[in-house]
């Protein structure tokens, strides 16, 4: 139906068109769009759309009727076959077995597939590759080849084949005489008899491969007179002498690979002026060649030798006759030669093969002095071989891509200079092209390489122009766990600045994000970390952390907190509860949290985990949450002043984000009396007393604030004056560069010396404390003195005369700024609090009293809620009976915020002015609540993987 | 839609095509040999009568003429095309099909692949009861038939 209105909108242009040929064409359209019949299309066109579909996909297509599911097991959908991403046993194996019959191309991941492979019964196999075959054995790798006789291609690798011996080689060699491609990663010893065996019985096997071996038969290599293409890369123990003297008479051989081994100048001379037959030798990565840069090449004509420190580009161009205009496109201009020489395109393809492995290694090796290769060309070439119509090749460069960035894999660096050379040869597009393809190994290696090139904003700038968001969130909803974990991980790294949560947002980035882990609860660890991370990061935006909400998010996190093992998970999963929570009112997630089961308990026992980082992260979270009275509570009630006083103890050595949060927690949970008594009874007081002699800015302040709440309380007063508090809070007080901390630091001492620890010592004078023999007076004398030149930092006396003498507003609000702490609109105050400075304006040190008058204008100016006026109100009369200059001032202050109050308040004040005692009716808790409103968000970070 | 789809500024031959409902249109050889079909007609040699084209209606055929043109300019960017493909074939379900259709018999390999590829997006990620929804598949399986197909894909749907 919106098509007729479409289009009558269309219309209304139009003058003099034929109307009514056009109407009768709507209906029959209109019609016909009843009858699309989409099984009707042409079995060609429906085996072309399942040609752009992953596995998965063209299941489901198969799924939905006969038509289809007849299309979809056409032999020409079954000529290749990738297994990599699936769980293949035998049962599985069976049930593809009747498809299989024509199946020529196979790929399978790990051993257990391997085991499964015959049961595929695919006897026409031509091609096989494995990876992750570490533990395949010498018995299965030979029933699979004693199954397939037709087999022309047999690679495993690159990870090491440990357990194949020579005598597996012989069963390839008596069951496979059709064999042409043989490469092998990791075998620790070639024998000569298996190398032997080979060359008898398989005349056509021209390329092969002992790549990573200990040992290799140099001599039975030299008889293997088929051979046109063989590497040797990274195999140990080569005997150069042999080598030299037997390899330049194979008669065929035209690409020998000897990159990453100890080959020096002198056999690679004698096998490029020896040969009759060598095209190309590579040579990359050898030290001892490397040594020798002056070692002279490319004089034997024809013959090409590729070495790092040669223009790479330049060497293959000389392959082609015609060297016009090649260059960095080399490989793009043969790939669309239109005149295609066979023997040139054997060659390529397997230089490309080669090198992608190659680089690869060099890349994972992560090798000192090679910046200048990877700057020149490594880039470029990795961004050819990306283009590469060979598959393996493509996922290989992206890997290449996503791992010769990292520079550091523990802190997750990238090399700035690597990242931007891959954005300005143009490979975002590349990668996010390759990313869209359907085949999902590609996917999931250029989603790898996107990720760890974002962590460099530029990249990420340049990812999310080109698309790459939306791209990523539609990989993170792919079935493929590789897939959506790479995609997860990509996300994670692109949140981690500002600027693109809310396209990742707008992507429907949070929700892929919150359902991959629902859907991988289980058993993905990998995407579990990513998820939560990319979560984590998003949870810091005030709009995405509803949305998180929204999505089932919180319940996801508390359920990864609650029962993952996996210490990664659980610290991006406590991060990202920690961000949800650090939104203060503006939304309710705080309280949501703690309404899920179990969670807050979960998050204290994770504050006992071995791992630091989820330490840290729990840590950080009861933190935040402890904001919300009830949940402070069942904190408290879950054991968690015992956690964390232990925590706080354990962590001296302990890097700044632990001790901050560890300290901060306790400041959340000290804001009731009863936690308060219990963190001093715990023992917490001597650790927050260390930790505010933290040099760490954020360390020092959170420990202060700690300290301030705890001082409220005589009995944890005595305490931090017998552990030696007062010189750490009087040095804080006078040196922190932050005001925050310097603040509250003198409002902890104003506490501990307004004469209530007094009165509690005399009372409670013990043997215990008289003991400790503390100076009282002395460290009063020295506290007050501090909060003394601490409050007269903030007067100007010169400007206080001038607007006290004028009243004029202009002249008092600039005043009153210069008194002004910024960072303390973060701090609440409650009535009791605000009760307890009133009291000390009445103290008989006239420090204290403008200490008191002090706080009471930082907690007014930005409190205006009424229990703070009602405070606020006695405070004034108090203070106008006093003359003492500053005193006085800051009291002016205080008066002109009084009729900024609405009118219906005034006889509440009035009668509060009265009555003192209705402050505590008013204020919500008994004791003193500060906290920091907009609690702190845990910094985003972003991880990359390799 | 009439005969004015191909804006003619070269010099090239013309190629008249007829459609199932009687419109006619003229398009450029150099156009017209997108696709396939009209390829090798011109390589043949063809009559100066309209090329009939039974199984395609004028509308669709203007829309296929009209990509046609798109893509045979030399001076249009590669990027300006994917946009423009983006657009043209963001377009409802019987007008896809149309295309598809009129793609595969006029034999023009990039924009059936185009069509192919925005059907398939509108697969992805589906389960078989989603996909029937969208193109209004019936499910004609027997419970035997389904429990075979349900054995068939179990390998590419598990986890």
């Amino acid at each position: 139906m919106s098509r007729r209105v479409r289009r009558k909108v269309a219309r209304k242009g139009k003058v003099v068109s034929p109307i009514y040929a056009e109407t009768e064409d709507e209906i029959l359209g209109l019609k016909q769009y009843d009858y699309v019949d989409w099984t009707g299309l042409p079995d060609d066109t429906v085996l072309q759309l399942f040609s752009c579909l992953n596995y998965r996909d063209r299941a489901s297509l198969s799924s939905t009727c006969r038509t289809w599911r007849v299309l979809g097991i056409s032999p020409c959908l079954w000529n290749s076959l990738d297994l990599r991403a699936h769980k293949c046993d035998a049962s599985m194996a069976s049930s593809l077995a009747p498809r299989c019959v024509n199946l020529q191309k196979l790929r399978f991941r790990g051993a257990e597939s391997a085991d499964a492979v015959i049961h595929l019964q695919a006897r026409n196999l031509r091609e096989i590759s494995g990876d992750y075959c570490r533990k395949i054995t010498d018995a299965t790798l030979s029933v699979i080849v004693a199954r397939h006789e037709a087999l022309e291609s047999l690679q495993l690798g690159p990870d090491f084949c440990e357990r194949i011996s020579s005598d597996a080689i012989k069963a390839i060699a008596f069951c496979c005489p059709k064999l042409k491609k043989l490469r092998l990663s990791g075998i620790r010893d070639v024998h000569g008899d298996a190398i032997t065996a080979l060359a008898k019985n398989c005349p056509n096997l021209t390329d092969i491969g002992f790549i990573d071996c200990l040992n290799v038969d140099e001599m039975a290599l030299g008889n293997v007179v088929s051979v046109r293409f063989l590497s040797v890369s990274g195999t140990s123990n080569m005997k150069w002498g042999v080598v030299s003297d037997l390899w330049h008479k194979l008669p065929n051989l035209a690409g020998l690979d000897v990159s990453r081994t100890d080959i020096g100048p002198n056999a690679v001379s004698r096998l490029l002026s020896s040969s009759q037959s060598l095209k190309v030798l590579c040579a990359l990565n050898c030290p001892v060649l490397e040594e020798h840069t002056s070692f002279h090449i490319n004089k034997n004509k024809g013959k090409l030798l590729l070495v790092l420190f040669n223009d790479i580009f330049k060497g293959i161009g000389l392959l082609f006759v015609d060297t016009t205009n090649k260059g960095r496109n080399v490989f793009l201009d043969w790939r669309n030669l239109k005149n295609k020489d066979k023997n040139l395109d054997e060659i390529m393809i397997w230089v490309e093969w080669i090198l992608s492995h190659t680089l690869l290694r060099i890349a994972e090796s992560n090798q000192q002095g090679l910046d200048e290769f990877w700057l020149k060309q490594g880039a470029a070439l990795l961004l050819s071989l990306m283009q590469s119509s060979q598959e393996d090749v493509q996922e290989r460069a992206a890997t290449g891509l996503a791992t010769f960035v990292v520079i550091d894999d523990e802190n997750a660096n990238i090399d700035r200079g690597r990242a931007e050379a891959v954005m300005r040869e143009g490979g975002i597009r590349l990668l996010l092209d390759l990313a869209k393809s359907w085949r999902e190994g590609l996917q999931s290696e250029a989603a790898k390489a996107i990720a760890n090139l974002s962590v460099n904003t530029n990249v990420a700038k340049s990812v999310a122009e080109e698309g790459g968001i939306n791209i990523l969130a539609g990989l993170a909803r792919s079935m493929n766990r590789l897939v959506a974990e790479e995609a997860a991980g990509g996300l994670w790294n692109l949140s981690v600045g500002e600027e693109h949560k809310g396209a990742i947002a707008e992507a429907g980035g949070v929700k892929a994000l919150v359902d991959l882990i629902f859907k991988w609860s289980t058993g993905g660890d990998g995407v579990l970390e990513r998820a939560a991370g990319a979560l984590a990061n998003l949870a810091a935006d005030d709009k995405c952390s509803t949305e998180v909400a929204v999505a089932g998010g919180v319940h996801a996190l508390v359920m990864l907190a609650r029962n993952c093992k996996f210490e990664g998970v659980q610290e991006q999963a406590a991060r990202a509860l920690a961000n949800l929570a650090a939104h203060g009112d503006s939304n309710s997630n705080n309280a949501a949290i703690g309404q899920e089961a179990g969670a807050l308990e979960a998050l204290v026992q994770l504050t006992r985990s071995a791992h630091e980082g989820v330490r840290q992260e729990a840590a950080g979270a009861l933190w935040n949450l402890s904001f919300d009275d009830r949940n402070r509570e069942v904190i408290a009630a879950a054991g968690g002043v015992e956690a964390l006083v232990a925590l706080a103890q354990s962590c001296s050595n302990a890097s700044p984000g632990l001790q901050e949060r560890a300290a901060g927690a306790l400041w959340g949970l000290s804001v009731s009396e009863a936690n308060s008594i219990a963190i001093g009874r715990e023992g917490g007081v001597a650790p927050l007393i260390a930790l505010a002699r933290s040099e760490a800015e954020d360390v020092h302040e959170t420990a202060a604030g700690a300290l301030w709440n705890l001082a409220f309380n005589p009995g944890n007063a005595l305490r931090i004056v017998e552990e030696g508090g007062v010189p750490a809070l009087v040095h804080l007080c006078s040196s922190s560069v932050s005001k925050m901390a310097r603040f509250m630091a003198a409002l902890a001492l104003a506490y501990m010396f307004d004469g209530r620890m007094d009165e509690f010592a005399l009372l409670g004078t013990s043997s215990e404390s008289s003991s400790k023999s503390v100076n009282l007076d002395g460290a009063r004398r020295m506290a007050l003195k501090h909060i003394e030149a601490f409050v007269l930092t903030f007067s100007d006396p010169q400007a206080f005369a001038a607007a006290a003498a004028s009243s004029a507003p202009a002249a008092l609000s600039q005043v009153t700024e210069g008194a002004r702490i910024q960072e303390a609109g973060h701090l609440r105050c409650s009535g009791a609090e605000i009760g307890r400075f009133v009291a000390m304006l009445r103290n008989s040190s006239a420090i204290l009293k403008a200490c008191a008058a002090f706080a009471l204008l930082q907690f007014s100016y930005f409190n205006c809620s009424l229990p703070s006026l009602v405070a606020v109100m006695p405070c004034t009369m108090q203070a106008s009976c006093r003359m003492q200059e500053q005193h006085e001032f800051f009291v002016l202050r205080l008066q002109q915020q009084l009729p900024h109050l609405k009118p219906k308040y005034l006889p509440e004040l009035y009668f509060a002015t009265l009555n003192t005692t209705t402050w505590n009716h008013h204020s919500k808790g008994f004791f003193s609540c500060h906290n920091l409103s907009a609690a702190n968000f845990i910094p985003s970070y972003g991880r990359f993987h390799s | 839609m009439s005969s004015s789809s191909s804006p003619m500024q070269s010099t090239g031959r013309k190629l008249k095509l007829k459609s199932k409902d009687d419109e006619t249109f003229e398009v450029e050889e150099a156009v017209a040999v997108k696709s396939q079909i009209f390829k090798y007609m011109v390589e043949d040699g063809v009559s100066n009568g309209p090329i009939p084209l039974p199984n395609v209606n004028g509308k669709t055929l203007a829309r296929v003429l009209q990509w046609c043109q798109k893509h045979a300019d030399p001076t249009i960017t590669e990027d300006e095309l994917n946009k423009y493909d983006a657009g043209f074939i963001d377009v409802d379900q019987a007008v896809l099909y149309d295309l598809l259709m009129a793609a595969n018999y006029l034999n023009i390999e990039e924009l059936l692949k185009l069509a192919c590829m925005r059907v398939a997006d509108m697969i992805k990620g589906k389960s078989p009861d989603e996909i029937r929804r969208t193109f209004n598949i019936k499910n004609d399986f027997t419970p035997e038939e389904e429990e075979e197909v349900r054995k068939e894909n179990a390998w590419a749907l598990g986890p």
